[in-house]
C-alpha cells in the first residue's frame, strides 16, 4: 500500500506576527521558528499507525514551499516516513490553494498512491481546500474532519468516521484510491525518533521545481493583510493582579453573577 | 440573461438552517456591487416544503432536487448535484456556509466549475469596481482581504461564510411559491453511508449551565486544569469546560469541550481562561450573557467577545483571584 501525506510548514504558534511592506506576506526574522501545521501532525502518525498495523506500507510526505520548509519534510522522516517529495517553490507572496493542491495532484497523480491524507486546514492561512481539491483534481472520493479510519482486510475500503457539528459522527465506507483530511484528535503524534532522525539527515528529498509544474487558470489573489481592528466592547481592567482581581469580583457582584 | 449570485441552502431536512439566513445576510451586501439576482439551490431527500418556504418569505426563485441518501451530507452525491444544478443556471457567485459540509464541497465545486474559491469569509469590502472579501487567517490574529479577478457564469467565484460574521437575515414576505423542483439519482458507489455515532457531548452538563469556567492551551500542562476547577468553586454552581486541544491531549474529556464540534453554551457567565478565540471556539460561546477573559496575550482575538478583559497569567492570576474571593467570604475580624 502506498500513502501519501501531505503536510505544510507553519510559522509556530504563539509566534510574533508581522506584515511586510508588500502586505503580501510576513516578514521573518532570525527567532522566527517553523514546525509542522498541527493538523499535518496528526496525518502523518495516522499514516505511520496504518503503516505499523499493515506492515507492507510506502509512505510519502510532501510539501510545497521555500527550501526552509524541508526542515518540515526532515522531521516528518524523522517521526516514521519514508521519503520526502519537496516541490520548491520559493516566489515571495501568497500562494493559493488551487496552486498547492494543483501541484501536488500533478506529482501525485503517477505515483499510484492508495491513500493521500492531509490536514484538514492550516494553522496559519486556515482555507481547508488543499484536501478536497486534490481529491477532485484527481477524480477520487474525499472526506474531512476525519476522527477514525480502518482500512479493511483486503486493502480496497476504508471505514471512517467524520465528525460533524455538535460533535457526532458520520460512518462512510469509501472505495480506495480516495484522500482523507484528518482533524486533530484522532491520535496522539509521537515525536520523532533518534534513530531516524539520524536516518532523515542523509536522506535526499525528491526535489521537484515549481516553476516545471501547470499553475491553475483561476486562482483568488491576496490583496492585502492587515490587523484587525479592535471591535472589543469590554472594559479592560488595569493594576496589579489583586487590583484586578477585587475589580473582577465587584464586577461579577454588581452583575448579580457571584 | 441576468447572473445569479446562488445561495446553496443549508438545511436538516425539516427546517431551514440560521446559515442560511447569514447567507442571505451576506447576498444582500453582494447584490449591491453587483447585477446579479439572488437565487436558492436546495439539495434534500424531500426539499418542496423547504423551497416553498424560502421562495415565499424571500420572493426570491429557488431551484430544489430530491436525491435519495442525502438526508445526512454524503459528499459525493452534493458535489454531482449541486454542479449539475449549478451549471444549469448561469451563476456569476455562489455562497455556501463554512460549515464542516460547507469546508466540503465548496473547494470541490471550484474545481468542477472551474471557479475560484475564497473560505471563511466574514465581510466585503469594496473600492470602486473591485470587491474585496476579508477572511481571517492566524486564528483571527490577522485578517485578509482576498479578490478574485474576472468572476463570470463560466468562472464563479465560490465563497463559504464564516458563522455568526453576518447577522441572518429573516424576511417574512407571504408569496405565492414559485420553484423549479425536480428529482435525480446520483447514487453514487464510491461512498457508503453507515450510520451515525452519538456526541460525546450528548447529555453535558454545559448546555443548561450558568456559570462556566473553560481552560484552553494556556494551562500549558495537564496538571493545571486544577487552576480551571480552583476558579470554578468560587461560584455556587459552575461547570467546568475546555477547548478542543484540551480534550484532543486527553487533559479533560471531549463531553466537556465547547465549540462548534462540542457543546453550545449560553451561561450567564463564561470565563475563558488560556483560550485564544478561534472561530469554531466562539461559536460555541455566542450565547453567553457574560464574558470573562483572562489571557496572557492582550492581542488574542477572544479580547474581541469579552465584556472584561484580564491580560495576565492564569497560573499567577487564579488563585490571586480565588484567594481574594475568599477573603470576601469569610467575615471580618477573624
Ligand atoms: C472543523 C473544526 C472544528 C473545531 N471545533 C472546535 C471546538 O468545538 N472547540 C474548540 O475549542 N476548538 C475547535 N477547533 C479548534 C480551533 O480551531 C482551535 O485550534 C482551538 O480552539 C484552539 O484552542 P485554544 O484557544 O485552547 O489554543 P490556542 O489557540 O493555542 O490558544 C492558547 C491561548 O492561551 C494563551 N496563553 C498561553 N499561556 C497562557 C497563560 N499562562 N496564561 C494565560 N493565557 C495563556 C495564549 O495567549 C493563547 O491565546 C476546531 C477546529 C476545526 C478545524
Amino acid at each position: 500500500m502506498k500513502l501519501l501525506v501531505c503536510i505544510k510548514q507553519v510559522m509556530e504558534s504563539g509566534s510574533e506576527i508581522i506584515i511586510d511592506d508588500s502586505r503580501h506576506g510576513l516578514t521573518y526574522s532570525n527567532v522566527t521558528r517553523f514546525e509542522i501545521n498541527k493538523y499535518d501532525e496528526y496525518a502523518i502518525e495516522e499514516a505511520i499507525l496504518i503503516k505499523e498495523k499493515f506492515g507492507n506500507v510506502h509512505i510519502d510526505a510532501i510539501t510545497v514551499g521555500p527550501s526552509r520548509s524541508g526542515d518540515a519534510l526532515r522531521r516528518a522522516l524523522g517521526i516514521g516516513a519514508d521519503e520526502a517529495i519537496h516541490i520548491l517553490d520559493e516566489t515571495k507572496g501568497y500562494r493559493p490553494p488551487i496552486t498547492t493542491a494543483s501541484w501536488i495532484a500533478e506529482v501525485a497523480k503517477d505515483r499510484n498512491y492508495d491513500l493521500i491524507l492531509t490536514g484538514i486546514m492550516s494553522d496559519d492561512e486556515m482555507n481547508g481546500q488543499t484536501g478536497p481539491m486534490i481529491a477532485q483534481i484527481l477524480n477520487r472520493p474525499c472526506a474531512g474532519t476525519i476522527i477514525k479510519e480502518e482500512i479493511s482486510s483486503d486493502g480496497k475500503t476504508i471505514t471512517i468516521e467524520r465528525e460533524i457539528e455538535g460533535g457526532a459522527k458520520d460512518v462512510f465506507q469509501i472505495d480506495l484510491p480516495c484522500v482523507l483530511a484528518v482533524q486533530t484528535g484522532i491520535n496522539s503524534p509521537r515525536y520523532p525518533s533518534l534513530s531516524k532522525v539520524m536516518r532523515a539527515k542523509k536522506k535526499t528529498f525528491d526535489l521537484i521545481l515549481a516553476e516545471s509544474l501547470k499553475k491553475p487558470g483561476q486562482q483568488p489573489k491576496l490583496h492585502a493583510l492587515g490587523f484587525p481592528q479592535k471591535m472589543s466592547h469590554g472594559i479592560v481592567l488595569e493594576g496589579s493582579p489583586q487590583e484586578k482581581a477585587v475589580q473582577l469580583l465587584d464586577i461579577l457582584v454588581s452583575k448579580s453573577l457571584a | 440573461m441576468t447572473e445569479n449570485i446562488a445561495i446553496i441552502t443549508a438545511h436538516d431536512g425539516k427546517n431551514i438552517s440560521t446559515s442560511t439566513w447569514e447567507l442571505y445576510a451576506f447576498a444582500k451586501k453582494l447584490k449591491v456591487h453587483t447585477t446579479a439576482d439572488i437565487c436558492f439551490f436546495l439539495v434534500g431527500e424531500d426539499t418542496r416544503k423547504l423551497a416553498e418556504e424560502i421562495n415565499s418569505r424571500t420572493g426570491c426563485p429557488a431551484i430544489a432536487a430530491d436525491v435519495p441518501n442525502t438526508g445526512n451530507y454524503h459528499g459525493e452525491i452534493y458535489k454531482k448535484t449541486l454542479a449539475h444544478l449549478l451549471a444549469e443556471h448561469s451563476n456569476d457567485y455562489i455562497l455556501a456556509p463554512h460549515s464542516i459540509s460547507g469546508m466540503d464541497y465548496a473547494p470541490a465545486l471550484s474545481i468542477i466549475l472551474n471557479g475560484s474559491c475564497i473560505t471563511g469569509v466574514e465581510d466585503i469590502k469594496a473600492e470602486g469596481d473591485v470587491l474585496y472579501f476579508v477572511r481571517a487567517m492566524f486564528n483571527g490574529k490577522l485578517q485578509a482581504d482576498m479578490q478574485s479577478q474576472g468572476v463570470s457564469n463560466s468562472s464563479p467565484l465560490i465563497l463559504t461564510l464564516q458563522p455568526g460574521a453576518f447577522k441572518p437575515l429573516q424576511p417574512n414576505k407571504k408569496l405565492s411559491p414559485k420553484i423549479i423542483h425536480g428529482r435525480f439519482d446520483f447514487s453514487e458507489d464510491r461512498m457508503r453511508y453507515q450510520g451515525k455515532l452519538p456526541s460525546p457531548s450528548q447529555g453535558s452538563n454545559l448546555a443548561k449551565a450558568e456559570v462556566i469556567v473553560s481552560g484552553g492551551r494556556g494551562i500549558e500542562e495537564q496538571e493545571n486544569y486544577q487552576f480551571i476547577e480552583m476558579l470554578a468553586t468560587i461560584f455556587p454552581r459552575a461547570a467546568t469546560g475546555a477547548s478542543r486541544p484540551i480534550c484532543d491531549y486527553g487533559w479533560a474529556p471531549y463531553k466537556k469541550q465547547v465549540g462548534a464540534t462540542g457543546t453550545i453554551v449560553s451561561p450567564k457567565l463564561y470565563i475563558a481562561c488560556g483560550i485564544s478565540g478561534s472561530t469554531q471556539h466562539l461559536q460555541g460561546i455566542r450565547d453567553s450573557r457574560f464574558i470573562v477573559v483572562i489571557n496572557k496575550d492582550p492581542t488574542a482575538p477572544i479580547f474581541q467577545v469579552a465584556d472584561v478583559c484580564i491580560v495576565e497569567d492564569l497560573i499567577k492570576f487564579i488563585p490571586i483571584l480565588v484567594e481574594e474571593s475568599q477573603k470576601r467570604k469569610t467575615p471580618k475580624g477573624n
